[in-house]
């Protein structure tokens, strides 16, 4: 299809799902797919034997329960009738702790959030969004298939098409274009889908808007390319837990499991779908009150509550399913009971100094003007997703990346205290952060990627069985066998390097203390953690930090497997241009540099495969895809001890 | 095959036994939005189906054991989140990853270009010896197909790719696609050679971190 008829063929799709949801449930008599469309009358679910689930309420609310919300109520209606006054605001926390009641909800948030008032600055703003997004809106796609499946269970929602459904559908559609920036990122109908719970579509809308922009809640930065808020708001979280819970850090780090893997909706939705839905709006009352270290609290106060428990789970399956489903489903405390913890962590982290990460950078912060047309690209327009990662796509991935391996460094220094000092340990994390980057920008250009031959682990194996304790545990940390370091600068586009800076000569088992050379780089592949089993070839960066020579230069760990053979498909590429370069104190070795002509499933032509045929190794330096040198990597005597 | 989805076959065996080989193994699903990876997974590891399975945001986590004649697999599974914006945190999950499972939909032509794209990445960011599964899910749907099984095999077999047909829904395919998947992989650490360096065997008794012990 040419670029014509993909504009009109999106065109069309976008016409067509708006139809449906201007026409709404009423209008659509069977013209609604029955798979997307629940026959029976409550929620269900297909087990495993084809039974058809009607899953009934297993508690109800107790009638004293009952009772002390309508005598609350009363009280909130006579506040409400002089909100702006002294005595309110005097009163406004505590009432706010002890819950809003469910029936004030619509008004009450609508008064935290100042609905009213911004939506009385942009009278007519949201119709025109929504006309805009009619015409031009590239996200349709994906909020009609998130609207399909978000809170299916609630009345609301139940039905395909349904009023709110219908309404969700526009307040996400509207917002992707009130906000180019955002447009709609998943995560955001879960937001929409409860303030729609409580307001009219038109409130929903600017309760979403200020969400995401009012500096209180500044949710923006979560949504935007490259999530930087979630990854400041995770560290943020880290660091409450290595002060406070060490132990449950250090049970996390063991089975390699990072917050993001079971904090995300956390962050991202307030807790929607992770904790009780009852919970999560006493919350919610309290997030709009006093905004995002509120979330902050919250996850740190989840955790205290059920440390215990989580530490008997020796499994990261059994772990993520705990704080993921099981809470969501039986919190095991009274929402009451939380909210005082609640109250008790804000404290307690004000008093650390760590109830807050800090203001929003302005990254974070909406950078274009809000409500203003800017008209989609052309690939967007169509559908087509982007080929290559944007430069902060490419960060966030480093980062992502980083945090996935920093959290293997101190369970290991736990446990190796006496082996690696914590100023090691530092400089080894900052050199994995550049590390990671210059993987991400090897991988990403496609200049050179570098195949590795995988170890056997048969003589690494018998060599480490003779090697002392704590060496024996990190070869099984690195899942390694011997692995040496090679230099390739790949990236120098005409210049060239110094060769001998370029150079280190470190087998990876040395990182015992001092490390480092100035290159600041040894022992980097012991890091290597061996739940993520990695295999992709490591290429290193000299750090900037620590490095006087270019960040061009990359470094590649070759895994060395003495017992393999070089691989029949694989052309050596002149070998015999390495023995004029072979120490004659050394035994001579062979190091194949091969190109993966005809390599099957290897579909990019362009990678170096190097083939260590010995431990006495000779590493290569390659400028511009050309050998300028190569040296012997050193091994260590005293490793094997 | 004899196949079972015992999740504790290794522990069960009575003592005395030749003891189960027991491999561990990363794999990662990816396709476009809403073609039912996490489908796929709830019904693979918990053998239901939900038919309004929530979005996932990042990523979701999950294990299943298979047993194999001799060896026992357990699957880590990474199930991640279909948006193009998730994009930049899948390398993440599919770093060191052993295996794939590059989903689509075969009512959805789209959603069929895209997973050639995520194909196409693992093939050139992933490891070299990772083993790919190509999954046209929602096979239950066949009325609505936009997407032949011919051409969807064809490409396959041009890539080297194993390739069903599932549903989520139904259950079809969705045990068999991860057994062939474990068949395929290298059992043993001196089997393949692959850069994923084959399974983890688990029952090394000295592996100090548990993620790798024998459960």
């Amino acid at each position: 299809m040419n670029e014509e008829a993909l504009l009109a063929r999106a065109f069309e799709e976008r016409a067509r799902i708006f139809q449906r949801y201007e026409r709404g449930r009423e209008n659509l008599a069977g013209q609604i797919d029955p798979w997307e469309d629940p026959e029976f009358e409550d929620y269900h679910k297909t087990d495993r034997y084809g039974f058809i689930h009607d899953e009934r309420l297993l508690q109800k609310t107790a009638p004293q329960k009952i009772n002390v919300e309508v005598e609350r109520e009363k009280k909130w209606l006579k506040m409400l009738g002089s909100w702006d006054s002294p005595t309110t605001m005097e009163k406004l926390h505590r009432r706010i702790y002890k819950g809003i009641p469910n029936s004030l909800r619509i008004k009450i948030w609508c008064k935290l959030l100042n609905v009213n008032s911004v939506k009385s600055t942009s009278p007519g703003k949201y119709q025109e969004m929504l006309k805009l997004a009619k015409q031009w809106s590239t996200d349709a796609r994906q909020i009609d298939s998130d609207v399909n499946r978000q809170f299916r269970e609630h009345q609301f929602y139940r039905e395909r098409y349904s009023e709110k459904q219908c309404s969700l559908f526009n307040v996400l559609c509207a917002y992707s274009m009130y906000n180019s920036e955002v447009g709609y990122c998943q995560g955001m109908s879960g937001l929409a889908g409860v303030l729609l719970m409580y307001m009219d579509e038109e409130d929903a809308f600017w309760a979403l808007a200020i969400l995401l922009s009012d500096k209180k809640y500044a949710m923006h930065g979560l949504y935007i390319e490259g999530f930087p808020k979630l990854t400041r708001f995770l560290e943020h979280h880290d660091k409450i837990l290595t002060k406070f819970m060490p132990k449950l850090k250090h049970h996390f780090d063991k089975f390699g499991l990072d917050a993001i893997l079971y904090s995300l909706k956390w962050f991202f939705v307030c807790f929607v779908e992770r904790v009780p839905f009852s919970l999560c709006l006493r919350v919610w009352d309290i997030y709009l009150l006093d905004g995002e270290r509120v979330i902050t609290a919250m996850a740190y106060t989840i955790l205290k509550l059920h440390k215990k428990a989580i530490m008997k789970l020796n499994d990261m399956d059994l772990i993520v399913n705990f704080i993921q489903v099981k809470l969501h489903k039986e919190f095991g405390y009274e929402d009451d009971m939380v909210i005082y913890h609640l109250e008790r962590s804000m404290e307690e982290l004000k008093r650390a100094k760590l109830d807050y990460p800090g203001p929003p950078p302005p990254t974070e912060l909406p950078q274009r003007a809000l409500g203003v047309f800017v008209e989609p690209d052309k690939k967007s327009k169509i559908g087509q997703r982007a080929e290559n990662f944007s430069e902060t796509e490419k960060q966030a991935r480093a980062t992502v990346i980083l945090r996935e391996e920093e959290i293997f460094v101190p369970s290991d220094t736990l446990k190796y205290k006496s082996k690696v000092t914590q100023k090691d340990n530092n400089s080894t994390r900052r050199e994995k952060a550049a590390l990671d980057l210059q993987d991400l920008r090897v991988s990403q250009s496609d200049t050179v990627s570098v195949v590795c031959s995988d170890h056997s682990g048969v003589a690494s194996g018998v060599r480490c069985e003779d090697s002392v304790s704590a060496l024996g545990s990190r070869r099984s940390l690195a899942d390694t066998s011997v692995t040496s370091t090679a230099d390739l600068s790949v990236f120098s586009s005409g210049r060239s390097h110094a060769p001998d800076n370029s150079l280190d000569t470190h087998s990876n088992i040395s990182d015992d203390g001092t490390g480092s050379d100035g290159s600041g780089i040894c022992g980097m592949s012991i890091q290597r953690a061996p739940s993520t089993a990695h295999s992709t070839p490591r290429a290193t960066p000299h750090p900037p930090s620590v490095s006087p020579h270019s960040e061009d230069v990359v470094r590649i760990h070759v895994t060395y497997n003495p017992l393999a053979a070089s691989p029949a498909h694989l052309q050596p590429v002149s070998p015999s241009k390495y023995k004029s370069y072979a120490d004659e104190h050394h035994k001579p070795v062979s190091l194949g540099l091969y190109t993966s002509n005809g390599a099957p499933n290897i579909s990019s032509d362009n990678r170096i495969r190097i083939q260590v045929s010995s431990d006495e190794l000779l590493t290569p330096v390659v400028d511009s895809g050309r050998i300028i040198t190569q040296r012997y990597i050193e091994s260590h005597p005293g490793i094997y001890e | 095959m004899d196949m079972a989805t015992n999740r504790n076959a290794a522990a069960q065996r009575p003592n005395g036994a030749p003891q189960t080989k027991v491999c561990q193994f990363k794999l990662v699903l990816l396709g476009e939005s809403a073609v039912g990876k996490s489908s796929l997974v709830l019904r693979f590891v918990k053998g239901q189906f939900h038919e309004y399975q929530e979005s996932t945001i990042g990523a979701a986590f999950l294990t299943q054991t298979l047993c194999l004649d001799d060896t026992t697999v357990k699957f880590e599974i990474w199930d991640t989140a279909g948006q193009e914006r998730y994009h930049s945190l899948a390398p993440m999950y599919y770093r060191g990853a052993q295996a794939a499972i590059v989903v689509y939909d075969i009512t959805n032509q789209d959603t069929f270009g895209r997973a050639k794209n995520w194909v196409k990445e693992l093939q050139r960011q992933a490891s070299p010896s990772i083993v790919i599964a190509l999954a046209g899910n929602k096979s239950d749907l066949a009325a609505k197909r936009m997407v032949e099984f011919e051409e969807a095999q064809a490409y396959a077999d041009e890539n080297g790719l194993l390739f069903m047909e599932t549903s989520a829904k139904t259950a079809m395919n969705v045990n068999d696609i991860f057994l062939a998947i474990a068949n395929k992989l290298p059992k043993s650490e001196s089997a393949g050679g692959g850069a994923a360096g084959g399974a983890r065997r688990l029952n090394d008794a000295d592996a100090p971190r548990s993620s790798s012990c024998c459960k």
